[in-house]
């Protein structure tokens, strides 16, 4: 199952979003070492997580949180725009149906095969999320170690400038445009997924 | 120094190209504008083993290609193994910083050199469960890299590796298909690779010895292969474990 959040103005008080904060942190803090805030000694959140993030989580029964992603919107301040402008050429896609995909987490206590497959489902997701949501394009600044893969989901995916080194990673900006071929590009790469989305309220209510 | 809109106008010429002359003329193209006389997009396999599936386009002196594939370099050339052990592009000079070198290997560097492959900077491009692979870009003895290019350098030969692949994929769709293992299989394989025996895998895993057994003889079968080597080092391709997996703990 996928679940979709937003609008959420304590994340930290439901258990999913808990969990996911405590794998960023792992992730990114003591896996990655970013210089990112963490709360309480254990959640990673920083400025950009509150009402107005969008958050995509895949989640299986026995282990909870296994791979999620924050989307920003791009009418607001956001990564690219606010901490890593230098990244674009030219101004980057903005506006309405552009969203930020950020914090792509695959939690850590997985094996590999597990890593892979959540991935798949997040990806997905996304895809579905923006078809159903109106998103043409997904921007974000991502690791150049990572570009390969990020190319290799078949998705239509486009530099929007020249990678740089930053804090001792070499860093880019990308922009993916989704449309209705997307699930079949997708599929054709081995990766789709067609799990269905669920708000987080409707799980809450039930 | 190129600018950006030099690697736009490469992924305009090789977006949706379904012609592997197509790409090696833009891939060719765009390494002059970078400071390099050659590129080469390879899988780093025997390409004398594996013809069809493997991607290979590449514009190296064919007196060195000839050399190469009669010595199966695909597979043992530094500039490959170094490339296993980064995702980022670098330059051929951080080799010895970056693998154990042994005589062999520089001998293969200074033969290159002789054959007009002297210096170069390579773009690792490794997707789960495929051959690794990547994209160089090289120059003769004493031609310099242009530093302030490689970040271009980094995204053209990232970008050109995926066109590559799609076009392969057309040619050999049957490579998408990967046994699956089942999580108890798996676990074997792990202990497999970290060289534990059919009867020590059974006390770790609090199960009976003839049970590892079966689950390890079903999982060679899935791979079509006889021994545990080779089940691990499969595994390890095609990512159904990871290094990881295996060294942690």
């Amino acid at each position: 199952m996928v679940l979709v959040c937003q609008c959420i103005a304590r994340p930290l008080h439901l258990p999913a979003l808990r969990e996911m904060f405590e794998d960023r942190k792992r992730v990114f803090v003591d896996l990655l070492k970013w210089d990112v805030p963490v709360l309480e000694g254990r959640y990673e959140l920083d400025q950009f997580d509150g009402e107005r993030a969008v958050y995509l989580i895949a989640a299986d029964a026995e282990r909870g949180h296994a791979a999620s992603a924050r989307l920003l919107p791009t009418s607001e301040p956001h990564i690219l725009d606010t901490l890593f402008p230098e990244l674009c050429a030219a101004p980057p896609p903005r506006g309405g149906n552009v969203y930020e995909i950020t914090r792509f987490c695959l939690a850590d206590r997985q094996g590999a095969a597990a890593r892979l497959e959540a991935r798949n489902r997040l990806v997905s997701a996304l895809v579905r999320h923006a078809l159903d949501n109106g998103i043409r394009t997904y921007v974000g600044v991502a690791e150049m170690r990572w570009l390969q893969q990020i190319l290799a989901f078949g998705w239509r995916c486009r530099p929007l400038g020249l990678p740089r080194p930053i804090g001792g990673r070499l860093l880019g900006a990308l922009a993916i445009e989704i449309d209705e071929e997307t699930p079949a590009l997708l599929e054709a790469s081995g990766i789709y997924s067609a799990e269905p989305l669920h708000p987080l309220e409707i799980l809450e209510a039930a | 120094m190129q600018s950006f809109e030099r690697a736009e106008a490469f992924l305009r010429d090789v977006v949706g190209t379904s012609s592997e002359n197509e790409l090696a003329d833009a891939l060719g193209c765009v390494a002059r504008d970078l400071g390099f006389d050659h590129f080469a997009l390879t899988h780093h396999v025997d390409i004398r083993r594996a013809p069809r599936t493997a991607i290979r386009l590449h514009n190296y002196p064919a007196e060195w290609v000839e050399y190469y594939d009669a010595h199966s370099l695909g597979v043992s050339d530094p500039v490959h193994r170094a490339s296993h052990v980064t995702s980022v592009g670098f330059a051929w000079s951080e080799i010895p910083r970056m693998i154990a070198m042994t005589p062999g290997d520089f001998e293969i560097l200074s033969r290159g050199e002789g054959k007009g492959i002297g210096d170069g900077f390579t773009v690792p491009a490794n997707v789960p469960g495929e051959s690794n692979g990547s994209c160089s870009f090289a120059n003769p003895k004493g031609v310099p890299i242009r530093e302030d290019d490689l970040p271009l350098a980094q995204l053209v030969g990232a970008f050109a590796f995926e066109a590559a692949r799609r076009l392969w994929r057309v040619r050999a769709p049957a490579a998408q298909a990967m046994p699956k293992l089942t999580d108890r299989q798996r676990e074997c394989i792990l202990w497999v690779a970290r060289g534990k025996s059919d009867w020590e895998i059974s006390r770790i895993l609090g199960v009976q010895h003839e049970t590892v057994v079966q689950h390890l003889k079903q999982a060679r079968e899935r791979y079509g292969v006889g021994k545990r080597t080779m089940l691990a080092v499969q595994a390890l391709f095609d990512g159904s474990i990871s290094f990881n997996d295996v060294l942690k703990r």
